[in-house]
């Protein structure tokens, strides 16, 4: 039993190191998941480094930000991989997040998401990791469209189940 | 793309779903929440459900009400049927308001599920044989634990057993499971080798608070938003006991209790947002955050190591200089003659004031500035005069201090010095770790080196051959006791060389032979028989011969008592324990009863008797047996200091369940009039809890400076670094949960050390690399963070983690006169690790979790 539960770990930790690679390579494009609306977003050429764009997906009431990273992130789109989108409402308790210095910070009690990361909550009182944007990047046009949540947008009972 | 399978949407409970009140498992704070059940295939509507929440519409901020990806799951019954769970906070309880911590939160993934991330729970007894560990019965379990305990108590005295428990509640324990342990080992066996789940002895570990006739536990959550001043000493209360800082605690430096404190307040008295000092030789988190919400009201003071009693006593010294205290107080409720001896060796009244400033300073290196700062902060006078309200919190950067007798006694005298006990906005306590929930027969040292003790080192005994069968229940001291590498290779071979023995010629199958021989195997060898009871296999269970599968929170009924307002709630059983798994109380009850019945059957009926009283059927006959030992709690309201802070007598869990949320705050009384049970909001208004009512005095010790098993490596230049280690945000304890949570384990994945950019460059470290951590303790590898939330020549360890300790450099001394370890400082060496020993490396975020900065 000793050995079981040994083995056990391994499997976790390999299982997330599976998900990790396929998570950095780009080639791998999630299929949208069902009944999500194809939005386009904004251009490439439009995105500044570090200077979000605000937008809603995949409704009105779901307030996001699209943003272009240094650096190249987990899920990111783009010729460098570094273009990302998350919902802005703080898995915690609702209020609004921020973006600055790579990720978002919540100031009702001090969550932060890492943006870089998959949206971890690397500190705070956040139990869920921030839903992520999932987007597709034309590289013919340089258009950006969301397809996609993965994560469940806070307060609300499914994402697309708003009436 | 997603590091792990997230959620998009969740199931709805219906209206008629089964609903309980439980506790969050975690820390001190003692969340409340509210449970749902429901049938796997059913589901209530957006509009009518069992949250009685209108789920047709976006959720507005703030509302109290969550429900998230990790607040719900899917359990399977005894009846084999699927379930939804569905762990909620509850919005109606005055400790969390709605709110919840990133541990509480995922209070529903830590349910049992056969094939979820879960299922490594035990499930039946287990015995080691020689490739691994073999399921056997309870029968066989029960039988070979009571055959072998009675031999060796016959034949080597009850001292041969040693054990290692809980004492606390929450984590599915409370005063049921300790009512349980206490009946076995402290009636029943009677061995004086009992040690406590964190620490190498049996004790308190405030009793420089007790013995002075102040219970740690002495304030309630309200005085957090009430108090003008704040103090958390050795105490990371943002990222230990999360809730509590940020619906008490944040509202204060906010300004938003001002409307409460003028309303509990005096008339005419000033009230406005609270200041904070926080006394920690790091910038943590507890501090940024502070800082962020209004600077000007944080006073931060980075003590040396080991020397905060001398900071207290300097700032004690301040007040008095200056009376900033309530002469009539001193006199009609402390004690004069001791007071005495606190003037002259505390407050060191023959010297000047500039000289004990000075070497104050010299000492703790603390400016004076500060330590002036903080005695106008906790003890001046308001305008109009006004006493000022001081709540000071402390905890493991205290009780784990350097001596720790001496740093609790400063702290609590400090604070009744000047008067801030006892009073709206004042208490002076802990912070906590876990909840509460002691009820046991009295324990065989009742005090202090100036009360009958000190108690044993158990861990110095069984690592130098003492004991022959070493019991830990819910503990896994491989990683949390301190000096645990050499602790951890000393039971190895103490348990190897039993279990060679045993193996030679084959191990019995029959229990009765089996246990004869262990029995031989003792004997001949030093070998220890080690037993684990737990909910997983731990670290410490790769060495145990027998392994025993406990219930986990949910799966029984359990009672504790939240740290900051001693609010007794029932933790309401909602699920089945995995297998074959029982509540501890009743595996205890097991042996216990079977010991009895050996002793009776060789007509020994004294020794029957010390094992009679564990016969219950319930969880709520073992919670009411318990309650007897509390006394009698029919007392006026100006008597309760006369009550044991945890007193329930007259509390059953029917009562409990019918309160729910709202629960009752200990000591209960029976009110000598009615016949009615009412709680104690806040203590000590009207005596202490000494014989003769009045608060003792205490003359700390002198600064002599650090112990030998540290002095060793000062001014060695292999270990230059000060170590110093605490807990994360994320995770609770050994992670026995959290190892198994995507979300925790991905964002924690390692032992992680926090080192300063300017030691960061001369050890050519950067976040995210690997160091090692050594001295002549032992090692442990850990992951970088580059941080400044530590100071030059001090680093800082999570203390332990699923995949290794940082308790491993940590060295043996304990504070003399109580045996509590010194397990937050020791020296080390640091060096770069070439290696990448888990891959989640690649993803963690290395973000400095310190800085809140837009």
């Amino acid at each position: 039993m000793t050995d079981i539960s040994r083995r056990d770990f391994i499997q976790v930790t390999s299982a997330s190191a599976a998900l990790l690679l396929s998570g950095l390579d780009n080639t791998v494009i999630a299929a949208p998941a069902k009944g999500y609306p194809m939005k386009k977003i904004g251009n490439i050429k439009n995105l500044v480094e570090n200077e979000p764009f605000a937008f809603t997906y995949p409704d009105d009431q779901s307030p996001c930000l699209l943003l272009k990273l240094p650096n190249e992130a987990i899920g990111g789109v783009g010729p460098k991989k570094n273009v990302v989108s998350f919902s802005t409402l703080c898995t915690h308790m609702g209020c609004p997040v921020s973006y600055s210095q790579g990720r978002l910070v919540c100031k009702c009690h001090y969550s932060m998401f890492d943006v870089s990361r998959n949206g971890q909550s690397y500190q705070g009182l956040a139990s869920q990791w921030i839903a992520q944007i999932t987007l597709r990047f034309d590289a013919v046009t340089g258009n950006i469209y969301a397809e996609g949540v993965e994560g469940l947008i806070y307060g609300r009972i499914g994402n697309l189940k708003l009436r | 793309m997603s590091l792990f399978k997230r959620k998009d949407s969740l199931p709805i409970p219906p209206v008629d779903s089964e609903k309980y009140t439980t506790v969050c498992q975690y820390c001190s704070a003692g969340c409340g929440y509210n449970v749902y059940v429901w049938p796997e295939n059913r589901s209530g509507t957006a509009r009518s459900n069992a949250f009685k929440v209108d789920l047709t519409k976006q959720a507005q901020l703030m509302s109290g009400f969550s429900y998230t990806e990790t607040m719900h799951n899917v359990i399977t019954r005894k009846n084999g049927k699927k379930y939804n769970l569905a762990i909620i906070p509850a919005k109606e309880s005055r400790i969390n308001k709605g709110d919840y911590s990133i541990r509480g939160g995922t209070n529903a993934m830590t349910a049992y599920t056969p094939t979820g991330i879960t299922k490594s729970r035990l499930k039946d007894p287990l015995l080691r044989k020689n490739n691994g560990f073999v399921p056997i019965s309870w029968d066989a379990a029960v039988e070979i634990i009571a055959t072998l305990t009675k031999s060796s108590i016959d034949k080597y005295g009850a001292d041969s057993i040693a054990m290692k428990f809980y004492d606390h509640g929450s984590s599915g324990l409370g005063f049921e499971d300790n009512w349980g342990a206490g009946k076995l080992f402290l009636s029943g066996i009677k061995t004086q080798y009992l040690s406590i789940h964190n620490r190498p002895a049996y004790n308190s570990e405030v009793w420089g608070s007790r013995e002075r006739g102040m219970h740690e536990l002495n304030y309630d959550v309200d005085d957090a938003r009430l108090a003008d001043t704040v103090v958390l000493w050795g105490a990371n209360a943002y990222e230990g006991a999360t809730v509590f800082y940020t619906e008490h605690i944040m509202p204060n430096l906010r300004g938003s209790s001002v409307e409460e404190k003028q309303k509990e307040f005096e008339a005419g008295e000033p009230a406005e947002a609270g200041n904070i000092i926080i006394i920690d030789p790091r910038k943590n988190a507890t501090i940024t955050v502070s800082q962020d919400i209004n600077a000007e009201k944080v006073l931060h003071i980075r003590p040396n190591l080991g020397t905060d009693w001398i900071l207290a006593n300097a700032i004690a010294r301040v007040a008095w200089e200056n009376k900033w205290y309530d002469n009539d107080f001193l006199q009609k409720r402390t004690d004069l003659k001791t007071f005495e001896e606190y003037k002259t060796k505390s407050l060191q009244l023959s010297k000047s004031l500039t000289a004990l400033l000075a070497e104050a300073e010299n000492i703790t290196g603390v400016p004076v500035k500060q330590i002036e700062q903080a005695a106008e902060w906790m003890a001046k006078p308001k305008a109009g005069n006004f006493k000022r309200r001081t709540l000071t919190l402390y905890e493991k950067g205290i009780i784990w201090n350097m001596k720790n007798y001496d740093q609790v006694a400063a702290i609590a005298q400090l604070n009744v010095l000047t008067h801030n006990v006892g009073r709206v906005g004042t208490g002076c306590g802990r912070l906590g770790g876990h909840q509460e929930g002691y009820v046991r027969p009295p324990a065989p040292t009742p005090g202090s080196i100036y009360a009958g003790g000190p108690p044993k080192n158990v861990d110095k005994y069984i690592t130098g051959g003492g004991g022959k069968i070493y019991w830990v229940g819910a503990t896994d001291p491989y990683l949390s006791t301190p000096n645990s590498q050499f602790f951890k290779k000393t039971i190895h071979n103490r348990a190897t060389n039993l279990l060679g023995y045993l193996e030679q010629g084959g191990i019995p199958a029959d229990p009765k032979a089996y246990a004869a021989k262990v029995l031989e195997a003792f004997e001949k060898t030093n070998g220890l028989f080690v037993i684990v009871q737990d909910i997983y296999m731990t670290h410490t269970a790769q060495d145990a011969m027998l392994i025993l599968p406990a219930a986990g929170w949910g799966e029984a009924v359990d009672t504790s008592v939240n740290c900051h307002s001693r609010l007794l709630r029932i933790y309401d059983k909602f699920m089945d324990a995995p297998g074959i798994a029982l509540p501890d109380w009743k595996i205890l009850a097991l042996v216990g009863n079977k010991l009895k019945a050996l002793y009776a059957a060789e007509g020994n009926k004294e020794m029957a008797e010390r094992f009679s009283g564990m016969d219950w059927k319930t969880d709520a006959e073992v919670f009411l047996a318990g309650s007897h030992e509390f006394g009698d709690n029919k007392v006026a309201e100006a008597d309760e200091a006369k009550l044991s802070a945890e007193c329930y007598k007259g509390v059953t869990h029917e009562i409990l369940r019918k309160l729910g949320n709202e629960g009752i705050q200990t000591p209960v009384r029976q009110d000598p009039a009615t016949g009615k049970l009412i709680g104690t909001k806040r203590r000590y208004k009207y005596s202490f809890a000494s014989k003769d009512g009045l608060f003792k005095w205490y003359g700390t010790d002198a600064w002599t400076g650090y112990p030998a098993e540290v002095s060793k490596y000062i001014n060695n230049p292999t270990y230059p670094y000060w170590f110093t280690t605490g807990r994360s945000q994320h995770v609770w304890q050994t992670m026995y949960h959290d190892k198994l949570i995507p979300e925790k384990y991905l964002s924690l994945p390692l032992p992680y050390l926090e080192v300063h950019p300017e030691d960061a460059v001369k050890l050519n470290l950067k976040s995210g690399d690997m160091a090692e951590v050594f001295n002549e303790e032992g090692s442990c590898l850990a992951l970088v963070y580059v941080s400044d939330a530590t100071k030059p020549g001090l680093v800082f360890g999570i203390m332990y983690h699923a995949k290794g300790s940082m308790n491993n450099v940590i060295s043996s001394y304990t504070d003399p006169k109580t045996t509590i370890p010194w397990l937050k400082g020791t020296k080390v060496g640091v060096k770069k690790y070439n290696g990448t020993p888990d891959e989640a490396i690649k993803t963690v975020s290395l973000l400095p979790n310190n800085n809140f900065t837009m």
